[in-house]
């Protein structure tokens, strides 16, 4: 297919996209460095949690997000990993200003988004697209396809239905869509057609930046390749900027230029793909990793087992979030600072960081160790009584 | 109400399992003979299982792997019976223990359902009882098939819920499902289904809905309770790195039928059948970073307008003109079979001769996703 040896490197920066609708982006690019498309400043969003009563006293708060700062580079893919109820996705939904923060600042192309009009937003939107989880929920039903694809650029000005059509054609070329099923339901794809359908949504503006949340978790495992290709070609081609939000390690490693890695609304390290898989340098990621089983029957290794589940966002424990399920607090003798102090994110290594006091500790022998001593002390089940020998 | 004597307070296996107790050493725990489930709906009659055979030895772990819509979910339902109206067996056996379970009656497959056989499915919150607290759900499946009385069987569901890693298990027994996070759910599910000590435990997706870190806990608790009671596990999944995991044979199943079957490091390491090379080679692996991943063009076939021949023709990178004759599941090496016409060394074989580029184009044409 296209560029063989372009790799996940993504076009080169600054390079002029190429155009598909005949917009270009208004020269909005003021300030910022030219490596940073968008950058995220302790972004905080709390859900409130109403109760009493009338149900209206405020008597908590999910705090899906708390405090979160990065930056994705232009023409990167910056992968974002998580298990359910770490804020992934809200992140995201954030950062498109799709919800509300509670505080923080998101600059694109070094201009602050939160505060801007209406109007201002409206242009904006154009160069920060989204791509859903669900091809199924996320396409309206009662909508033709060209009328999916073409309802953005008729809302930014693309009033002419015959351009418009072309334009539609183009796209569903673009994404491996047949152009004659322009006129279709959505009910008429497949799931992996549908998701090229979101896929060409978000392509029609010409964006230079799409939050792609979990794209392929939906799909069968041969669907998942064929998509995963086509969002790399398109970046390629267009030279796109991905936030890839998933919780798929492996896909996580394919798409990525960097990866970050979430636990209850922390962003709990972050660093190159071949880092942060080779040499992590947080608990968590060790046990994520770990977590993940070897597609070789040769290799089934034994891992590190996290005990219990993740903590309530709406309670999250104290210090390090981590804490209560860490097995490298535990190997170092349960440290107080770990329940107390709330270790920052700081650079490890060059371009690593990682928000653990004792990241230095992480050792491979040290992983080894942890291993050995789960699989020998037998996970937390009663003791097993000779039922049937 | 038939079935063996109840009323004992230490429930211990009245069925048979372990082939010394079974006297014949050779028979499989279950064999799947044959079997074919269709749907007959409006729109025509859907094969979802179409000649399926496989069998499950004693404490071994059979894989079942493939896409949605290829019939491993409804392969399950057949041998529970409950597959209801519109589809139905149209034929084959299912053979538990010598006993053709097609041939029971609504009665007696009740007490082979729950109780030598059980089943965990991929979502525990729509499968457990919302009404029901997790110790009810289990105590009835426990009252029902061992005919203990409430107080005892209201302690087995307790003794389970230990058993699965549950703290305070007390307490979690008066709470709802709604109350459980994901990972609890399911333990919930497999402590109700092991609560009778079955054979045999059909697991269908039991980690799918769950994540990473959560999936690792469920999967050593299958593997040690299945190390402690000895018990056999179909496990249906699509997740190869799951099978690989766990499983010692596995089936490929595509489109209602057994595509390959064999030990699960002949599958993953010479793997015959061109679909499952392409499931193989289309999964990004971690710690192995390719500039690019393989796909398996094109998308299944609609179940109800399958094409003739080979029913992988129209995606297979190898396809012949042979293959527009459907290719018999054939034995290629001991033990290893595939329904494919490529020879045990993977050549076309000497009838046939390469795709010609116009059936290929042609297939393609008809597709309207290409890789």
């Amino acid at each position: 297919m296209i560029g063989q040896d372009a790799g996940l490197s993504g076009g080169a920066p600054g390079a002029p996209r190429p155009e598909l609708l005949g917009h270009q982006a208004a020269d909005g690019a003021a300030g910022g460095s030219s490596a940073e498309l968008v950058a995220v400043e302790d972004l905080v969003k709390h859900f409130e949690i109403r109760g009493g009563l009338l149900g209206n006293r405020l008597i908590g708060a999910v705090r899906a997000v708390d405090g979160v700062s990065f930056s994705v580079r232009r023409g990167e893919t910056l992968g974002l990993v998580g298990e359910s109820g770490c804020g992934k996705t809200t992140l995201g939904k954030v950062i498109l200003r799709l919800i509300p923060a509670t505080s923080g600042e998101v600059r694109f192309r070094g201009q602050p988004i939160f505060n801007l009009g209406s109007r201002e937003m409206t242009s904006v939107r154009r160069d920060m697209q989204i791509v859903f989880q669900d091809p199924y929920g996320s396409l309206n039903p009662r909508m033709t396809v060209g009328e999916i694809v073409g309802e953005g650029p008729y809302v930014h000005g693309l009033r002419s239905k015959q351009e418009r059509e072309d334009l539609v054609r183009e796209l569903l070329a673009r994404v491996g869509l047949n152009q004659s099923h322009i006129h279709r339901y959505p009910h008429e794809f497949s799931g992996g057609q549908r998701q090229r359908i979101g896929i060409a949504r978000a392509l029609a503006l010409n964006p230079e930046f799409i939050v792609c949340d979990e794209p392929v978790s939906a799909l069968d495992v041969s669907i998942q390749s064929q998509v995963l290709n086509l969002l790399d070609d398109l970046q390629q081609e267009l030279g796109l900027t991905y936030l890839f939000i998933a919780h798929n390690l492996a896909v996580v490693e394919h798409i990525s230029d960097r990866v970050g890695v979430m636990y209850l609304g922390k962003l709990v390290e972050l660093a190159p793909v071949d880092t942060i898989y080779q040499q992590p340098a947080h608990p968590y990621t060790v046990a994520l990793l770990s977590a993940v089983p070897e597609v070789n029957p040769r290799k089934r290794k034994k891992r590190i087992v996290l005990k219990g589940d993740v903590p309530s966002p709406a309670a999250p424990p104290p210090g390090c979030r981590f804490h209560t399920r860490c097995w490298l607090r535990e190997r170092l003798g349960n440290p107080e600072r770990c329940a107390t102090d709330e270790p920052a994110l700081r650079e490890i290594r060059p371009d690593q960081m990682t928000a653990c006091h004792y990241a230095e500790e992480i050792t491979p022998a040290a992983i080894e160790a942890a291993v050995d001593a789960g699989s020998k002390a037998s996970p937390p089940f009663a003791p097993a009584e000779p039922r049937v020998s | 109400m038939s079935g063996p004597a109840r009323g004992v307070a230490v429930p211990e296996r009245r069925h048979a399992r372990r082939s010394t107790e079974r006297g014949s050493t050779d028979r499989p725990l279950l064999e799947v003979k044959n079997l074919r489930t269709h749907f007959f709906t409006q729109d025509g009659v859907v094969k979802a299982v179409d000649g399926v055979s496989f069998s499950l030895d004693d404490g071994k772990t059979l894989g079942v792997v493939g896409e949605s819509g290829c019939g491993k979910s409804v392969a399950a339902m057949s041998i529970l019976g409950l597959v209801s109206r519109p589809g139905k067996i149209v034929e084959g056996e299912i053979l538990l223990d010598g006993r053709d379970l097609v041939q029971l009656s609504e009665d007696d497959i009740r007490d082979v359902r729950g109780h030598t056989i059980s089943m965990i499915f991929q979502e525990p919150m729509t499968s457990l009882n919302p009404v029901y607290t997790c110790g009810d759900q289990i105590s009835e499946a426990v009252s029902r098939h061992l005919g203990l009385g409430r107080r005892a069987s209201a302690e087995r569901a307790i003794e389970m819920l230990q058993q699965v890693g549950i703290p305070d298990a007390k307490r979690r027994a008066g709470e709802y499902p709604h109350q459980l996070s994901g990972g609890m759910r399911q333990r919930v599910m497999i402590a109700a289904a092991l609560s009778t000590t079955p054979a045999i435990l059909i697991a269908d997706e039991p980690t799918t809905a769950l994540d990473v870190t959560i999936q690792a806990q469920i999967l050593e608790l299958m593997k040690e309770l299945r190390a402690r009671n000895q018990m056999s596990i179909m496990l249906i999944t699509h997740d190869l790195g799951v099978v690989a995991e766990m499983a010692d044979d596995v089936v490929v199943m595509y489109a209602g039928k057994v595509v390959e079957q064999s030990d699960v490091t002949t599958v993953f390491e010479q793997p015959h059948h061109p679909y499952t090379k392409g499931l193989l080679n289309s999964i990004p692996r971690l710690g192995e970073r390719l500039k690019r991943l393989e796909v398996i063009r094109g998308v299944v076939p609609n179940p109800l307008n399958l094409p003739a021949g080979c029913l992988f023709r129209r995606r297979c990178p190898t396809a012949m003109p042979i293959c527009e004759t459907a290719p018999p599941l054939q034995e290629i090496k001991p033990g290893h079979l595939s329904r494919c016409w490529l020879t045990p060394s993977g050549e076309p074989p000497a009838v046939g001769t390469a795709a010609p580029a116009d059936v290929a184009e042609a297939a393609a044409a008809e597709l309207s996703v290409e890789a």
